[in-house]
């Protein structure tokens, strides 16, 4: 095939020897001192409480960040991102992009075997992605990360081709995003219920999924065949432990109380208030570190009154001193975000530092401006009789970080300072995607962990996108999107993603940033390579972790 | 007869102590007017103290600006989970709120609730039971096995499963928590009906001509609710917790309304620095339970007493 010899000899980006220069980088362990640790030791069992319980075991349909810790202890992806953001090999062994931008052809590891002895390869690859596009099986993932693939193509066993119909830097994002992790081809063809996932869907990682016990507990037990690590981890072969068992504690008081009496060695989603107490035990070790991806911010709804209004959107903004009530529910942990990418993100713009905010008298002008001068009984604005009420809905599994108090935070200081009634409620996932479809709310709260902050822009605000909340149809925005999902060279795309965060944060003021998400993890002093994947910043997986004797 | 206090009537000037003299203007506020029965002068601390926080209870309800002019809803960013202390009573809470102007705006939702799911079931009781107690056999076979197998269920299984199909808030609690507690009043009345009926002044009654309606209503109906304002008093206690139970849950008020149950489950990950958020509005729940309940046991010896 001609196309085949062309992109062969292309020359651009055979990036593999910068990947394996990377090679040398250690894990995104944090660097804190690991005293009754010891050196790394194999063997052993340890028990972790998680704040989430996944809605679903397939990496395929991955929707929580909080999840994320799971999936790479039994699933793989192709890439995978160093701690500088770049992509570097995991069960590929390196890529070539053609030079007009349309295809992608990745070299494989040969040396891959999925836990039900099934061979990785290129078909396995191809399974994948064509799973990954069966209509209704995920369709954000069809949607949005896929929707310029025109095709896989299998050109070796151990080559595969990724056809786009159109330039898009961000599908390399995807081939290392849990959604892109391979699951083994018999899995997909067999499992009793794939979208769920469960001991009947396996992938490649280091550790086995053992057991599932809803409400419960995950357990998982070390996979001894393991010899593929990724350059980014802290060792090669097997993982050091036997067994870990993750246990589900949502709340905060419990975990932390399972963490100190002992009965379970790691925890993570530590509250602020408990931070200290963590710190001031000199058998337990904080970990911290800023995620990236899309900063948690309030979308505005603005399809329908009162945020149709540009005004009402900044008498909100203006109407929260986001630093006083961050203060209030998070003390001085939490990282203020000013722009609707992390600051953490190498797109995030500084420009928007302190240009909206905590001005009550202009949220009051504002809102009078629009026509929201009356007050009821309870001192709420009105407009023809009209309480100036907004809602927002809260999916409870995925609240995190007590983002239901910050809510109620919210909720106290734009009652207060402007008579705005915010009314919050925390409902099941069922209740709040029908009001979220069918367009009973004003504010919907957010945040994403993707590795590049294009690929949450893109779910969170095209016109397209699979969570466009704000319901916006902008068609200036759309095309600063595309163009940046188009773009290869890295400061033309930081310059178009700058363009987007000037639109989106100060002339359609659309959100209002809150905070950087960030993820906090308490061990016990006898557990070492505790650490975070490098630049999404959350939780690494059970593979570098060990136990002293 | 004295309803609340023994021994004694005397107007809130009367001589200091005197311990009858003392107790009684705490208490006569609630129920003045009434005369000594004379049968029993001694004094009751625990029953005295019940009376009092009740009263207490009833203010907070009536006119919660009394007791604060702090608004339960101000949150202050700058003023977290402080510890009590002069400026703040009870501390403040994980928002920087008042707690104590949220246990005394609390009280209003959490009895309201009590007062309102009690009348309910009452009222709907004494109904049901009367008709079961009244009715051909078979109709109060059906009705008493309902009453039974709704009894079977305990009482917070079976509101939380109404407010789990009906939603929370504050309605669907009151409604959850009088279907919950209407077997226990329906019960009572059907027996009473049962003994009324056969009573002679009834049969006589029957025996004069009296009609149907009439004589339920003149007879039948007086005689049967006797027993149930006491039950009603201690079973207002049971309701409240019950009440506050599920907004423990997040079925009743939402925030950021202050309602006790919502304000301890607000407060439980917090217990840790600052135990006041949730000891304080428990400590409201617990009083106001155990105050009612002393009240109905005192009730209801008294009303034992004077049938038997």
């Amino acid at each position: 095939m001609p196309a085949t010899r062309r992109t062969r000899s292309a020359v651009l980006a055979t990036l593999t020897a910068l990947l394996l220069g990377s090679a040398g980088c250690s894990s995104g362990a944090s660097g804190e001192p690991v005293d009754a640790a010891g050196p790394p030791r194999s063997g052993g069992t340890l028990t972790w409480a998680i704040e989430t319980e996944p809605i679903t075991l397939n990496p395929h349909q991955y929707a929580q960040a909080k999840a994320r810790l799971l999936v790479w202890n039994s699933f793989e992806a192709l890439l995978t991102h160093d701690r500088d953001g770049n992509l570097v090999p995991w069960l590929a062994t390196g890529y070539q992009v053609a030079p007009d931008g349309l295809s992608y052809t990745v070299a494989l590891r040969t040396d891959v075997t999925f836990h039900d002895g099934e061979k990785f390869d290129a078909a396995a690859v191809k399974a994948n992605v064509d799973q990954l596009r069966q209509p209704g099986y995920a369709p954000a993932v069809a949607a949005v990360q896929l929707r310029n693939l025109k095709d896989v193509e299998v050109v070796d066993p151990a080559t595969v081709r990724f056809v786009l119909t159109r330039p898009d830097v961000l599908i390399l994002d995807f081939l290392a995003s849990p959604q892109g992790a391979q699951v083994s081809p018999r899995s997909l063809r067999t499992a009793a219920n794939l979208k769920a996932g469960g001991t009947d869907v396996v992938g490649t990682g280091p550790f086995v999924l053992d057991g599932y016990a809803p409400g419960q507990e995950l357990r998982y037990r070390k996979n001894p065949a393991y010899d593929w690590a990724p350059p980014t981890a802290g060792h090669t072969g097997p993982a050091h432990l036997d067994r870990i068992t993750y246990r589900f504690l949502k709340e905060s008081s419990v975990r932390v109380g399972a963490l100190t009496s002992g009965q379970v060695q790691l925890v993570e989603g530590v509250p602020a208030t408990d931070q200290p107490l963590i710190a001031g035990n000199p058998t337990l070790r904080l970990h911290r570190e800023l995620n990236s991806g899309s900063a948690y911010s309030y979308y505005f709804n603005v399809s329908h009154p009162p945020f149709d209004d540009v005004r009402v959107r900044r008498a909100f903004r203006d109407a929260v001193d986001v630093d006083a009530v961050l203060r209030a529910v998070y003390q001085d942990t939490a990282t203020r975000a000013w722009s609707v990418v992390s600051p953490a993100s190498r797109f995030y713009d500084k420009r928007f530092e302190g240009s909206y905010g905590g001005n009550p008298e202009r949220a009051n002008a504002l809102l009078d401006q629009a026509g929201w001068t009356g007050r009821d009984a309870a001192g709420y604005r009105t407009k023809d009789g009209r309480r100036l009420t907004v809602r927002l809905v809260q999916s409870a599994p995925f609240v995190r970080d007590r983002r239901d108090i910050l809510a109620q935070a919210v909720q106290a200081a734009v009652r207060q300072s402007a008579g705005i009634d915010l009314a919050v409620s925390v409902v099941d996932q069922g209740t709040a995607t029908e009001a979220l479809n069918g367009n009973r709310y004003e504010v919907f709260d957010n945040s994403r962990a993707d590795t590049d902050a294009g690929a949450a822009l893109n779910l969170l605000l095209h016109s397209q996108g699979a969570i466009n909340r704000v319901r916006s149809r902008d068609a200036e925005l759309d095309r600063l999107l595309d163009t940046g999902q188009a773009t290869g060279d890295p400061q033309r795309r930081t310059g178009i993603y700058a363009d987007l965060q000037q639109r989106v944060v100060a002339d359609q003021a659309f959100v209002l940033p809150l905070y950087a998400p960030a993820d906090q993890v308490a061990a016990s002093n006898r557990v070492g390579g505790v650490g975070f994947e490098p630049t999404a910043g959350v939780p690494a997986s059970a593979y570098d972790l060990w136990i002293g004797g | 007869m004295s309803l609340l206090v023994d021994g004694t009537s005397a107007a809130p000037t009367g001589a200091p102590g005197q311990p009858g003299v003392l107790a009684a203007p705490v208490v006569a506020g609630t129920r003045r007017g009434r005369t000594t029965s004379g049968r029993r002068t001694r004094i009751r601390p625990g029953l005295v103290a019940a009376g009092g926080f009740l009263a207490v209870v009833l203010l907070a309800v009536l006119w919660p600006a009394a007791l604060t002019d702090v608004d339960p809803l101000a949150a202050d960013p700058f003023a977290v989970l402080r510890p009590p202390d002069g400026a703040h009573w009870f501390g403040t809470d994980h928002l920087g709120r008042d707690v104590f102007a949220r246990v005394v705006y609390g009280a209003r939702h959490s009895l309201a609730i009590g007062l309102a799911a009690t009348g309910l079931a009452v009222t709907a009781g004494v109904l049901l039971g009367l008709l079961a107690g009244l009715a051909h056999r078979i109709a109060d076979e059906a009705l008493s096995r309902t009453f039974d197998a709704l009894s079977a269920f305990p009482m917070l299984l079976l509101a939380l499963l109404f407010v789990a199909v009906a939603g929370p808030g504050t309605a669907s609690l009151i409604v959850a928590i009088g279907i919950a507690t209407l077997p226990h009043y329906a019960r009572v009345a059907r027996a009473q009906t049962l003994l009324v009926r056969r009573a002679g002044y009834v049969r006589q009654a029957v025996a004069f001509g009296s009609s149907r309606f009439r004589l339920v209503l003149r007879h039948v109906l007086p005689n049967v609710v006797g027993p149930v304002p006491v039950l009603a008093v201690i079973g207002l206690g049971e309701a409240i917790l019950v009440a506050s139970g599920l907004s423990f849950l997040g079925m009743g008020p939402q925030p950021p309304s202050p309602e006790w149950g919502a304000m301890l489950s607000e407060a439980r990950n917090y217990l840790r620095v600052a135990w006041w958020g949730a000891i304080l509005p428990g400590v409201a729940v617990t009083l106001t339970v155990v105050s009612l309940t002393v009240l109905g046991r005192h009730l209801q010896r008294r009303f034992d007493g004077r049938d038997g």
